[in-house]
Protein backbone atom coordinates (compact mmCIF):
# COMPACT_ATOMS: atom_id res chain seq x y z
CA UNK A 1 0.00 0.00 0.00
CA UNK A 2 1.30 3.42 -0.91
CA UNK A 3 1.47 5.40 2.28
CA UNK A 4 1.04 9.10 1.77
CA UNK A 5 1.72 12.01 4.01
CA UNK A 6 -1.18 12.77 6.31
CA UNK A 7 -2.87 9.43 5.73
CA UNK A 8 -2.23 8.35 9.28
CA UNK A 9 -4.22 11.26 10.66
CA UNK A 10 -6.91 10.68 8.03
CA UNK A 11 -7.20 7.07 9.21
CA UNK A 12 -7.83 8.23 12.76
CA UNK A 13 -10.20 10.95 11.63
CA UNK A 14 -12.36 8.38 9.85
CA UNK A 15 -12.83 6.12 12.88
CA UNK A 16 -13.38 9.08 15.18
CA UNK A 17 -17.16 9.61 14.84
CA UNK A 18 -17.99 5.94 15.36
CA UNK A 19 -15.55 5.63 18.25
CA UNK A 20 -16.90 8.71 20.02
CA UNK A 21 -20.52 7.58 19.72
CA UNK A 22 -19.78 4.05 20.92
CA UNK A 23 -17.37 5.25 23.57
CA UNK A 24 -19.86 7.63 25.14
CA UNK A 25 -22.73 5.16 24.95
CA UNK A 26 -20.86 2.17 26.38
CA UNK A 27 -17.93 3.32 28.51
CA UNK A 28 -19.92 5.95 30.37
CA UNK A 29 -22.72 3.55 31.47
CA UNK A 30 -20.12 0.98 32.37
CA UNK A 31 -18.26 3.37 34.70
CA UNK A 32 -21.45 4.76 36.19
CA UNK A 33 -22.72 1.22 36.76
CA UNK A 34 -19.66 0.32 38.81
CA UNK A 35 -20.09 3.51 40.84
CA UNK A 36 -23.79 2.85 41.42
CA UNK A 37 -23.26 -0.79 42.35
CA UNK A 38 -21.48 0.18 45.56
CA UNK A 39 -23.93 2.92 46.50
CA UNK A 40 -27.41 2.87 47.89
CA UNK A 41 -29.74 4.89 45.74
CA UNK A 42 -33.44 4.45 45.37
CA UNK A 43 -34.75 6.66 42.58
CA UNK A 44 -38.22 6.58 44.09
CA UNK A 45 -36.94 8.12 47.32
CA UNK A 46 -35.05 11.07 45.88
CA UNK A 47 -34.77 12.81 49.27
CA UNK A 48 -32.52 10.10 50.63
CA UNK A 49 -28.95 10.94 49.61
CA UNK A 50 -26.77 8.38 47.90
CA UNK A 51 -24.59 6.59 50.39
CA UNK A 52 -21.63 4.28 50.01
CA UNK A 53 -22.51 0.72 50.96
CA UNK A 54 -19.49 -1.27 49.78
CA UNK A 55 -20.24 -4.72 48.50
CA UNK A 56 -23.51 -5.17 50.37
CA UNK A 57 -25.58 -5.14 47.15
CA UNK A 58 -23.56 -8.07 45.88
CA UNK A 59 -23.93 -9.95 49.14
CA UNK A 60 -27.67 -9.36 49.13
CA UNK A 61 -27.80 -10.43 45.49
CA UNK A 62 -26.30 -13.83 46.11
CA UNK A 63 -28.74 -14.44 48.97
CA UNK A 64 -31.73 -13.32 46.94
CA UNK A 65 -34.12 -16.07 45.95
CA UNK A 66 -35.29 -14.12 42.87
CA UNK A 67 -31.73 -13.96 41.58
CA UNK A 68 -31.21 -17.72 41.74
CA UNK A 69 -34.61 -18.36 40.24
CA UNK A 70 -33.77 -15.97 37.36
CA UNK A 71 -30.39 -17.68 36.88
CA UNK A 72 -32.10 -21.04 36.73
CA UNK A 73 -34.69 -19.83 34.21
CA UNK A 74 -32.04 -18.15 32.04
CA UNK A 75 -29.77 -21.16 31.87
CA UNK A 76 -32.46 -23.81 31.52
CA UNK A 77 -33.92 -21.76 28.70
CA UNK A 78 -30.54 -21.14 27.08
CA UNK A 79 -29.33 -24.74 27.12
CA UNK A 80 -32.60 -26.28 25.95
CA UNK A 81 -33.32 -23.88 23.10
CA UNK A 82 -29.77 -23.89 21.80
CA UNK A 83 -29.56 -27.68 21.77
CA UNK A 84 -32.90 -28.06 20.00
CA UNK A 85 -32.19 -25.25 17.55
CA UNK A 86 -28.78 -26.67 16.76
CA UNK A 87 -29.81 -30.26 16.14
CA UNK A 88 -33.03 -29.39 14.34
CA UNK A 89 -31.18 -26.76 12.32
CA UNK A 90 -28.43 -29.22 11.39
CA UNK A 91 -30.99 -31.83 10.39
CA UNK A 92 -32.89 -29.42 8.15
CA UNK A 93 -29.69 -27.91 6.72
CA UNK A 94 -28.57 -31.41 5.68
CA UNK A 95 -31.94 -32.02 4.02
CA UNK A 96 -31.82 -28.69 2.22
CA UNK A 97 -28.24 -29.29 1.10
CA UNK A 98 -29.47 -31.93 -1.35
CA UNK A 99 -30.07 -31.06 -4.96
CA UNK A 100 -33.77 -30.50 -5.25
CA UNK A 101 -36.30 -28.48 -7.14
CA UNK A 102 -37.30 -25.11 -5.66
CA UNK A 103 -34.44 -25.03 -3.17
CA UNK A 104 -34.00 -21.26 -3.40
CA UNK A 105 -37.67 -20.59 -2.76
CA UNK A 106 -37.76 -23.05 0.17
CA UNK A 107 -34.64 -21.45 1.63
CA UNK A 108 -36.11 -17.97 1.50
CA UNK A 109 -39.35 -19.16 3.10
CA UNK A 110 -37.39 -20.68 5.97
CA UNK A 111 -35.67 -17.38 6.73
CA UNK A 112 -38.83 -15.42 7.53
CA UNK A 113 -39.37 -16.13 11.27
CA UNK A 114 -35.95 -14.93 12.41
CA UNK A 115 -36.31 -11.45 10.95
CA UNK A 116 -39.68 -10.75 12.57
CA UNK A 117 -40.10 -8.32 15.45
CA UNK A 118 -39.65 -10.42 18.63
CA UNK A 119 -42.46 -8.66 20.52
CA UNK A 120 -44.82 -9.33 17.66
CA UNK A 121 -43.69 -12.96 17.53
CA UNK A 122 -44.51 -13.20 21.24
CA UNK A 123 -47.98 -11.75 20.68
CA UNK A 124 -48.66 -13.96 17.66
CA UNK A 125 -47.84 -17.02 19.73
CA UNK A 126 -49.77 -15.76 22.73
CA UNK A 127 -52.78 -15.72 20.42
CA UNK A 128 -52.03 -19.19 19.07
CA UNK A 129 -51.43 -20.61 22.57
CA UNK A 130 -54.44 -18.87 24.11
CA UNK A 131 -56.50 -21.42 26.03
CA UNK A 132 -59.90 -20.21 24.79
CA UNK A 133 -59.51 -18.84 21.27
CA UNK A 134 -56.10 -20.27 20.39
CA UNK A 135 -55.74 -22.48 17.35
CA UNK A 136 -53.28 -24.86 19.03
CA UNK A 137 -55.88 -26.05 21.50
CA UNK A 138 -58.28 -26.44 18.58
CA UNK A 139 -55.77 -28.68 16.78
CA UNK A 140 -55.37 -30.63 20.03
CA UNK A 141 -59.14 -30.98 20.25
CA UNK A 142 -59.26 -32.42 16.71
CA UNK A 143 -56.72 -35.12 17.56
CA UNK A 144 -58.42 -35.76 20.94
CA UNK A 145 -55.78 -34.32 23.23
CA UNK A 146 -56.74 -32.29 26.31
CA UNK A 147 -56.74 -28.49 26.01
CA UNK A 148 -54.17 -26.65 28.11
CA UNK A 149 -53.62 -23.17 29.51
CA UNK A 150 -50.10 -23.24 28.06
CA UNK A 151 -48.89 -19.91 29.39
CA UNK A 152 -50.87 -19.94 32.62
CA UNK A 153 -49.44 -23.13 34.05
CA UNK A 154 -46.13 -23.27 35.91
CA UNK A 155 -45.30 -26.61 34.34
CA UNK A 156 -45.78 -25.57 30.71
CA UNK A 157 -45.16 -21.79 30.54
CA UNK A 158 -41.38 -21.94 30.14
CA UNK A 159 -41.65 -24.78 27.66
CA UNK A 160 -44.12 -22.75 25.60
CA UNK A 161 -41.65 -19.86 25.52
CA UNK A 162 -38.88 -22.26 24.51
CA UNK A 163 -41.07 -23.48 21.66
CA UNK A 164 -41.50 -19.91 20.42
CA UNK A 165 -37.76 -19.28 20.56
CA UNK A 166 -37.13 -22.51 18.66
CA UNK A 167 -39.69 -21.36 16.11
CA UNK A 168 -37.98 -18.03 15.60
CA UNK A 169 -34.30 -19.05 15.74
CA UNK A 170 -34.02 -22.54 14.23
CA UNK A 171 -34.10 -20.82 10.81
CA UNK A 172 -30.91 -18.98 11.80
CA UNK A 173 -29.18 -22.29 12.49
CA UNK A 174 -30.50 -23.74 9.23
CA UNK A 175 -29.19 -20.86 7.15
CA UNK A 176 -25.81 -20.60 8.86
CA UNK A 177 -25.16 -24.34 8.75
CA UNK A 178 -26.40 -24.54 5.16
CA UNK A 179 -24.03 -21.72 4.18
CA UNK A 180 -21.29 -23.68 5.97
CA UNK A 181 -22.12 -26.95 4.22
CA UNK A 182 -22.11 -25.27 0.83
CA UNK A 183 -18.72 -23.68 1.43
CA UNK A 184 -16.98 -26.99 2.25
CA UNK A 185 -14.26 -28.11 -0.18
CA UNK A 186 -15.10 -31.12 -2.36
CA UNK A 187 -11.82 -33.06 -2.19
CA UNK A 188 -12.09 -34.63 1.29
CA UNK A 189 -15.51 -36.01 0.35
CA UNK A 190 -14.23 -37.51 -2.89
CA UNK A 191 -11.30 -39.05 -1.03
CA UNK A 192 -13.68 -40.53 1.53
CA UNK A 193 -15.83 -41.97 -1.25
CA UNK A 194 -12.77 -43.55 -2.89
CA UNK A 195 -11.78 -45.05 0.47
CA UNK A 196 -15.28 -46.51 0.82
CA UNK A 197 -16.38 -44.52 3.89
CA UNK A 198 -20.02 -44.91 4.87
CA UNK A 199 -22.38 -41.91 4.90
CA UNK A 200 -22.24 -41.79 8.69
CA UNK A 201 -18.44 -41.99 8.76
CA UNK A 202 -18.17 -39.21 6.18
CA UNK A 203 -20.53 -37.06 8.21
CA UNK A 204 -18.90 -37.75 11.55
CA UNK A 205 -15.24 -37.56 10.53
CA UNK A 206 -15.28 -35.08 7.63
CA UNK A 207 -18.36 -32.87 7.63
CA UNK A 208 -18.50 -32.12 11.36
CA UNK A 209 -14.77 -31.32 11.85
CA UNK A 210 -14.74 -29.09 8.76
CA UNK A 211 -17.90 -27.37 9.92
CA UNK A 212 -16.69 -26.84 13.47
CA UNK A 213 -15.60 -23.17 13.23
CA UNK A 214 -18.96 -22.21 11.73
CA UNK A 215 -20.87 -24.27 14.30
CA UNK A 216 -19.03 -22.47 17.10
CA UNK A 217 -19.78 -19.03 15.67
CA UNK A 218 -23.46 -19.93 15.28
CA UNK A 219 -23.62 -21.25 18.85
CA UNK A 220 -21.84 -18.16 20.20
CA UNK A 221 -24.28 -15.79 18.52
CA UNK A 222 -27.27 -17.79 19.70
CA UNK A 223 -25.89 -17.98 23.24
CA UNK A 224 -25.43 -14.21 23.41
CA UNK A 225 -28.99 -13.63 22.21
CA UNK A 226 -30.72 -16.35 24.20
CA UNK A 227 -29.00 -15.07 27.35
CA UNK A 228 -30.58 -11.63 26.92
CA UNK A 229 -34.11 -12.91 26.10
CA UNK A 230 -36.59 -10.23 27.13
CA UNK A 231 -39.13 -9.11 24.53
CA UNK A 232 -41.00 -12.37 24.02
CA UNK A 233 -41.24 -13.16 27.71
CA UNK A 234 -42.34 -9.60 28.51
CA UNK A 235 -45.40 -9.96 26.28
CA UNK A 236 -46.10 -13.66 26.72
CA UNK A 237 -45.98 -14.14 30.50
CA UNK A 238 -44.19 -11.14 32.07
CA UNK A 239 -42.18 -13.70 34.03
CA UNK A 240 -45.19 -15.49 35.45
CA UNK A 241 -46.89 -17.60 36.71
CA UNK A 242 -45.07 -16.54 39.90
CA UNK A 243 -41.47 -16.19 38.70
CA UNK A 244 -41.38 -19.44 36.73
CA UNK A 245 -40.44 -17.71 33.46
CA UNK A 246 -38.49 -14.71 34.75
CA UNK A 247 -34.99 -14.61 33.25
CA UNK A 248 -32.16 -12.33 34.40
CA UNK A 249 -33.00 -9.53 31.96
CA UNK A 250 -36.56 -9.28 33.22
CA UNK A 251 -35.37 -9.40 36.83
CA UNK A 252 -33.00 -6.50 36.10
CA UNK A 253 -35.86 -4.61 34.47
CA UNK A 254 -38.18 -5.24 37.40
CA UNK A 255 -35.74 -4.16 40.09
CA UNK A 256 -34.62 -1.11 38.12
CA UNK A 257 -37.81 0.17 36.57
CA UNK A 258 -40.50 -1.16 38.88
CA UNK A 259 -38.77 -0.97 42.26
CA UNK A 260 -36.36 1.85 41.30
CA UNK A 261 -33.63 0.25 43.39
CA UNK A 262 -30.86 1.65 41.19
CA UNK A 263 -27.83 0.65 43.28
CA UNK A 264 -28.94 -2.96 43.57
CA UNK A 265 -29.88 -3.07 39.89
CA UNK A 266 -26.45 -1.80 38.90
CA UNK A 267 -24.82 -4.58 40.95
CA UNK A 268 -27.15 -7.10 39.33
CA UNK A 269 -26.41 -5.73 35.83
CA UNK A 270 -22.71 -5.99 36.48
CA UNK A 271 -23.02 -9.64 37.48
CA UNK A 272 -25.16 -10.33 34.41
CA UNK A 273 -22.54 -8.70 32.19
CA UNK A 274 -19.62 -10.57 33.77
CA UNK A 275 -21.34 -13.93 33.25
CA UNK A 276 -21.87 -13.40 29.51
CA UNK A 277 -18.32 -12.08 29.06
CA UNK A 278 -17.00 -15.21 30.77
CA UNK A 279 -19.12 -17.47 28.55
CA UNK A 280 -18.08 -15.66 25.36
CA UNK A 281 -14.44 -15.83 26.40
CA UNK A 282 -14.88 -19.57 26.85
CA UNK A 283 -16.22 -19.90 23.31
CA UNK A 284 -13.47 -17.73 21.86
CA UNK A 285 -10.73 -19.69 23.66
CA UNK A 286 -12.21 -22.88 22.30
CA UNK A 287 -12.35 -21.45 18.79
CA UNK A 288 -8.76 -20.24 18.85
CA UNK A 289 -7.46 -23.50 20.31
CA UNK A 290 -9.05 -25.68 17.64
CA UNK B 1 -25.52 -55.14 -6.37
CA UNK B 2 -28.70 -53.13 -6.82
CA UNK B 3 -30.03 -52.80 -10.32
CA UNK B 4 -30.12 -49.24 -11.72
CA UNK B 5 -33.92 -49.58 -11.82
CA UNK B 6 -34.29 -50.25 -8.07
CA UNK B 7 -31.67 -47.65 -7.30
CA UNK B 8 -33.73 -45.06 -9.14
CA UNK B 9 -36.88 -46.10 -7.32
CA UNK B 10 -35.02 -45.81 -4.02
CA UNK B 11 -33.92 -42.27 -4.98
CA UNK B 12 -37.48 -41.25 -5.81
CA UNK B 13 -38.67 -42.73 -2.53
CA UNK B 14 -36.12 -40.91 -0.33
CA UNK B 15 -36.67 -37.67 -2.24
CA UNK B 16 -40.38 -38.00 -1.57
CA UNK B 17 -39.75 -38.41 2.15
CA UNK B 18 -37.40 -35.43 2.19
CA UNK B 19 -40.04 -33.26 0.52
CA UNK B 20 -42.68 -34.36 3.02
CA UNK B 21 -40.44 -33.61 6.00
CA UNK B 22 -39.54 -30.20 4.59
CA UNK B 23 -43.19 -29.44 3.87
CA UNK B 24 -44.13 -30.29 7.47
CA UNK B 25 -41.46 -27.97 8.85
CA UNK B 26 -42.39 -25.22 6.42
CA UNK B 27 -45.94 -25.51 7.72
CA UNK B 28 -44.64 -25.14 11.29
CA UNK B 29 -42.53 -22.10 10.43
CA UNK B 30 -45.02 -20.33 8.20
CA UNK B 31 -48.43 -21.16 9.61
CA UNK B 32 -48.30 -18.63 12.50
CA UNK B 33 -47.51 -15.82 10.05
CA UNK B 34 -50.30 -16.90 7.73
CA UNK B 35 -52.72 -17.25 10.63
CA UNK B 36 -52.08 -13.76 11.95
CA UNK B 37 -52.56 -12.15 8.55
CA UNK B 38 -55.78 -14.12 8.02
CA UNK B 39 -57.12 -13.20 11.46
CA UNK B 40 -56.38 -9.51 10.87
CA UNK B 41 -58.92 -9.62 8.03
CA UNK B 42 -61.72 -11.17 10.08
CA UNK B 43 -64.59 -9.36 11.74
CA UNK B 44 -64.46 -8.99 15.52
CA UNK B 45 -66.92 -11.83 16.11
CA UNK B 46 -65.11 -14.20 13.75
CA UNK B 47 -61.81 -13.83 15.64
CA UNK B 48 -63.42 -15.36 18.71
CA UNK B 49 -65.15 -18.28 17.01
CA UNK B 50 -64.05 -21.82 17.78
CA UNK B 51 -63.86 -23.87 15.58
CA UNK B 52 -62.14 -21.12 13.61
CA UNK B 53 -63.71 -19.86 10.38
CA UNK B 54 -61.53 -20.55 7.37
CA UNK B 55 -63.68 -19.04 4.65
CA UNK B 56 -65.03 -15.56 5.23
CA UNK B 57 -65.47 -12.19 3.60
CA UNK B 58 -62.35 -10.14 4.42
CA UNK B 59 -62.94 -6.88 6.26
CA UNK B 60 -60.61 -4.05 7.28
CA UNK B 61 -62.55 -3.50 10.50
CA UNK B 62 -59.57 -4.29 12.75
CA UNK B 63 -57.25 -2.00 10.82
CA UNK B 64 -59.78 0.80 11.02
CA UNK B 65 -60.05 0.20 14.77
CA UNK B 66 -56.33 0.53 15.51
CA UNK B 67 -56.00 3.63 13.34
CA UNK B 68 -58.97 5.49 14.78
CA UNK B 69 -59.04 4.24 18.38
CA UNK B 70 -55.34 4.36 19.16
CA UNK B 71 -53.60 6.35 16.40
CA UNK B 72 -51.45 3.48 15.32
CA UNK B 73 -50.22 5.64 12.42
CA UNK B 74 -48.43 7.89 14.92
CA UNK B 75 -46.43 4.94 16.24
CA UNK B 76 -45.70 3.55 12.78
CA UNK B 77 -44.46 6.99 11.77
CA UNK B 78 -42.24 7.18 14.86
CA UNK B 79 -40.81 3.73 14.14
CA UNK B 80 -40.13 4.66 10.53
CA UNK B 81 -38.53 8.02 11.32
CA UNK B 82 -36.32 6.61 14.08
CA UNK B 83 -35.25 3.62 11.99
CA UNK B 84 -34.42 5.74 8.93
CA UNK B 85 -32.48 8.42 10.82
CA UNK B 86 -30.60 5.81 12.82
CA UNK B 87 -29.76 3.97 9.61
CA UNK B 88 -28.36 7.14 7.98
CA UNK B 89 -26.24 7.94 11.04
CA UNK B 90 -24.97 4.39 11.39
CA UNK B 91 -24.23 3.71 7.74
CA UNK B 92 -22.38 7.02 7.40
CA UNK B 93 -20.16 6.76 10.49
CA UNK B 94 -19.92 2.98 10.14
CA UNK B 95 -18.61 2.94 6.58
CA UNK B 96 -16.00 5.61 7.29
CA UNK B 97 -14.73 3.62 10.27
CA UNK B 98 -14.90 0.36 8.33
CA UNK B 99 -12.88 1.86 5.46
CA UNK B 100 -10.24 3.11 7.85
CA UNK B 101 -10.04 -0.27 9.59
CA UNK B 102 -10.06 -2.27 6.35
CA UNK B 103 -7.38 -0.19 4.60
CA UNK B 104 -5.15 1.25 7.33
CA UNK B 105 -5.67 -1.35 10.07
CA UNK B 106 -6.48 1.60 12.34
CA UNK B 107 -6.32 0.76 16.01
CA UNK B 108 -5.07 -2.74 15.18
CA UNK B 109 -7.08 -5.67 16.46
CA UNK B 110 -7.96 -3.87 19.68
CA UNK B 111 -10.30 -1.35 18.10
CA UNK B 112 -12.16 -3.86 15.95
CA UNK B 113 -12.54 -6.33 18.80
CA UNK B 114 -13.70 -3.63 21.16
CA UNK B 115 -16.37 -2.72 18.60
CA UNK B 116 -17.31 -6.38 18.17
CA UNK B 117 -17.47 -7.01 21.91
CA UNK B 118 -20.26 -4.42 22.23
CA UNK B 119 -22.42 -7.07 20.56
CA UNK B 120 -22.08 -9.16 23.74
CA UNK B 121 -23.53 -6.57 26.12
CA UNK B 122 -27.16 -7.35 26.98
CA UNK B 123 -28.98 -4.01 26.41
CA UNK B 124 -30.79 -4.24 29.76
CA UNK B 125 -27.41 -4.06 31.51
CA UNK B 126 -26.73 -0.49 30.35
CA UNK B 127 -30.34 0.60 30.76
CA UNK B 128 -30.14 1.89 34.34
CA UNK B 129 -27.08 4.15 33.97
CA UNK B 130 -28.30 5.41 30.60
CA UNK B 131 -31.73 6.10 32.00
CA UNK B 132 -30.33 8.22 34.81
CA UNK B 133 -28.12 10.16 32.37
CA UNK B 134 -30.83 10.73 29.77
CA UNK B 135 -33.25 11.73 32.50
CA UNK B 136 -30.83 14.44 33.66
CA UNK B 137 -30.44 15.60 30.07
CA UNK B 138 -34.25 15.69 29.71
CA UNK B 139 -34.02 13.33 26.76
CA UNK B 140 -36.48 10.68 27.90
CA UNK B 141 -39.27 10.20 25.36
CA UNK B 142 -37.42 11.96 22.55
CA UNK B 143 -36.76 10.57 19.09
CA UNK B 144 -33.12 11.63 19.38
CA UNK B 145 -32.59 9.39 22.42
CA UNK B 146 -33.68 6.26 20.55
CA UNK B 147 -31.77 7.23 17.39
CA UNK B 148 -28.58 7.49 19.45
CA UNK B 149 -29.25 4.42 21.61
CA UNK B 150 -29.86 2.24 18.57
CA UNK B 151 -26.36 3.06 17.32
CA UNK B 152 -25.00 0.85 20.11
CA UNK B 153 -26.88 -2.05 18.52
CA UNK B 154 -26.26 -1.18 14.88
CA UNK B 155 -22.90 0.55 14.62
CA UNK B 156 -20.82 -2.53 15.54
CA UNK B 157 -22.80 -4.49 12.95
CA UNK B 158 -22.29 -1.80 10.29
CA UNK B 159 -18.55 -1.58 10.92
CA UNK B 160 -18.06 -5.33 10.73
CA UNK B 161 -20.21 -5.99 7.66
CA UNK B 162 -18.82 -3.01 5.75
CA UNK B 163 -15.32 -4.06 6.70
CA UNK B 164 -15.98 -7.53 5.25
CA UNK B 165 -17.37 -6.03 2.03
CA UNK B 166 -14.61 -3.44 1.67
CA UNK B 167 -11.85 -6.00 2.12
CA UNK B 168 -13.15 -7.75 -0.97
CA UNK B 169 -12.59 -4.66 -3.13
CA UNK B 170 -9.03 -4.73 -4.52
CA UNK B 171 -6.84 -1.89 -3.26
CA UNK B 172 -5.24 -1.48 -6.69
CA UNK B 173 -8.34 0.32 -7.93
CA UNK B 174 -7.88 3.14 -5.44
CA UNK B 175 -4.15 3.22 -5.95
CA UNK B 176 -4.46 3.73 -9.67
CA UNK B 177 -7.08 6.42 -9.10
CA UNK B 178 -4.70 8.13 -6.70
CA UNK B 179 -1.84 7.93 -9.20
CA UNK B 180 -4.17 9.66 -11.63
CA UNK B 181 -4.42 12.52 -9.16
CA UNK B 182 -7.39 11.64 -6.94
CA UNK B 183 -7.07 12.29 -3.24
CA UNK B 184 -7.70 9.40 -0.85
CA UNK B 185 -11.20 10.62 -0.03
CA UNK B 186 -12.04 11.18 -3.69
CA UNK B 187 -10.93 7.63 -4.44
CA UNK B 188 -13.07 6.37 -1.57
CA UNK B 189 -16.08 8.36 -2.68
CA UNK B 190 -15.86 7.77 -6.45
CA UNK B 191 -14.33 4.30 -6.71
CA UNK B 192 -14.83 2.33 -3.51
CA UNK B 193 -18.32 3.32 -2.41
CA UNK B 194 -19.97 2.64 -5.79
CA UNK B 195 -18.38 -0.80 -5.80
CA UNK B 196 -19.52 -1.42 -2.22
CA UNK B 197 -23.11 -0.54 -3.05
CA UNK B 198 -24.48 -4.07 -2.39
CA UNK B 199 -22.75 -3.99 0.99
CA UNK B 200 -24.14 -0.56 1.78
CA UNK B 201 -27.64 -1.67 0.82
CA UNK B 202 -27.43 -4.81 2.95
CA UNK B 203 -26.03 -2.89 5.92
CA UNK B 204 -28.70 -0.21 5.64
CA UNK B 205 -31.51 -2.76 5.48
CA UNK B 206 -30.17 -4.64 8.49
CA UNK B 207 -29.90 -1.43 10.51
CA UNK B 208 -33.42 -0.51 9.52
CA UNK B 209 -34.82 -3.93 10.48
CA UNK B 210 -33.04 -4.04 13.84
CA UNK B 211 -34.16 -0.52 14.77
CA UNK B 212 -37.67 -1.31 13.61
CA UNK B 213 -37.77 -4.51 15.69
CA UNK B 214 -36.24 -3.08 18.85
CA UNK B 215 -38.40 -3.14 21.96
CA UNK B 216 -36.44 -2.92 25.22
CA UNK B 217 -34.99 0.59 24.78
CA UNK B 218 -38.31 1.82 23.42
CA UNK B 219 -40.02 0.44 26.52
CA UNK B 220 -37.61 2.13 28.92
CA UNK B 221 -36.83 5.39 27.16
CA UNK B 222 -40.13 6.43 25.57
CA UNK B 223 -43.58 7.30 26.91
CA UNK B 224 -45.92 8.87 24.34
CA UNK B 225 -44.15 11.29 22.01
CA UNK B 226 -41.49 8.91 20.69
CA UNK B 227 -43.36 5.64 21.34
CA UNK B 228 -42.69 3.10 18.59
CA UNK B 229 -44.99 0.55 16.96
CA UNK B 230 -43.68 -2.58 18.77
CA UNK B 231 -44.26 -0.81 22.10
CA UNK B 232 -47.73 0.27 21.00
CA UNK B 233 -48.48 -3.41 20.30
CA UNK B 234 -48.15 -4.14 24.02
CA UNK B 235 -50.71 -1.47 24.91
CA UNK B 236 -53.18 -3.41 22.81
CA UNK B 237 -52.74 -6.23 25.33
CA UNK B 238 -53.53 -4.26 28.45
CA UNK B 239 -57.11 -3.45 27.50
CA UNK B 240 -59.72 -5.08 29.67
CA UNK B 241 -60.87 -7.27 26.87
CA UNK B 242 -58.24 -8.32 24.36
CA UNK B 243 -59.30 -7.84 20.76
CA UNK B 244 -57.17 -10.36 18.95
CA UNK B 245 -58.26 -8.93 15.59
CA UNK B 246 -56.68 -5.58 16.50
CA UNK B 247 -53.51 -7.26 17.67
CA UNK B 248 -53.28 -9.26 14.46
CA UNK B 249 -53.84 -6.12 12.38
CA UNK B 250 -51.07 -4.28 14.23
CA UNK B 251 -48.82 -7.32 14.01
CA UNK B 252 -49.36 -7.56 10.26
CA UNK B 253 -48.48 -3.89 9.77
CA UNK B 254 -45.29 -4.30 11.82
CA UNK B 255 -44.08 -7.51 10.16
CA UNK B 256 -44.92 -6.85 6.50
CA UNK B 257 -42.10 -4.32 5.94
CA UNK B 258 -39.69 -6.68 7.68
CA UNK B 259 -40.71 -9.58 5.46
CA UNK B 260 -40.31 -7.50 2.30
CA UNK B 261 -36.89 -6.21 3.37
CA UNK B 262 -35.65 -9.66 4.46
CA UNK B 263 -36.46 -11.06 1.06
CA UNK B 264 -34.41 -8.26 -0.55
CA UNK B 265 -31.30 -8.96 1.55
CA UNK B 266 -31.72 -12.71 1.79
CA UNK B 267 -28.40 -13.25 0.01
CA UNK B 268 -26.63 -11.38 2.83
CA UNK B 269 -28.74 -12.46 5.77
CA UNK B 270 -26.28 -14.96 7.22
CA UNK B 271 -23.51 -12.44 6.85
CA UNK B 272 -25.51 -9.74 8.56
CA UNK B 273 -26.58 -11.87 11.49
CA UNK B 274 -23.06 -13.15 12.11
CA UNK B 275 -21.37 -9.75 11.71
CA UNK B 276 -19.70 -10.74 8.45
CA UNK B 277 -18.10 -13.81 10.04
CA UNK B 278 -19.89 -16.25 7.72
CA UNK B 279 -20.60 -15.49 4.11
Amino acid sequence: MICRKGEKSLAYLLVLPATIILGVLTLYPFGFMIYLSVHRWKASLAYIPKSFVGLSHFIRLFQEEFFWSAMSVTFRFLVVVILIEFFLGLFLALLLNRRMRGRRLIRSLFLLPMMLTPVVVGLIWRFILNDEVGILNYFFFIIHLPAQAWLGDVSTALQAIMLVDVWQWTPFMILVLLAGLQSLPGEPFEAAKVDGASTWQTFRFITIPLLKPIILIALLFRTIDAYRIFDKIYVMTYGGPKTSTEPLSLYVYRSGFRHYDMGYTAALSLVMLIIIIAISQGYIRFMVKK
Amino acid sequence: MKSPESKRNWMIFTNGIVYIVIALFLFFFLFPIFWVIITSLKSRVQTFTIPPVWIFKPTLQSYRAIFTEMQFSHYLLNSTAIAILNTILVVFTGSLAAYSIARFKTGGNNLSFWILSIRMIPPIVVAVPLFIALNKLRMIDTHLALILLYTTLNLPLAVWIMRAFLMEIPEELEESAMIDGCSRMQAFWRIVLPLARPGLAATAIFCFIFSWNEFLFALIFTRIVAKTAPLAMTTLMTEREIYWGNICAGATLVIVPVIVFSLIVQKHIVRGLTFGAIK
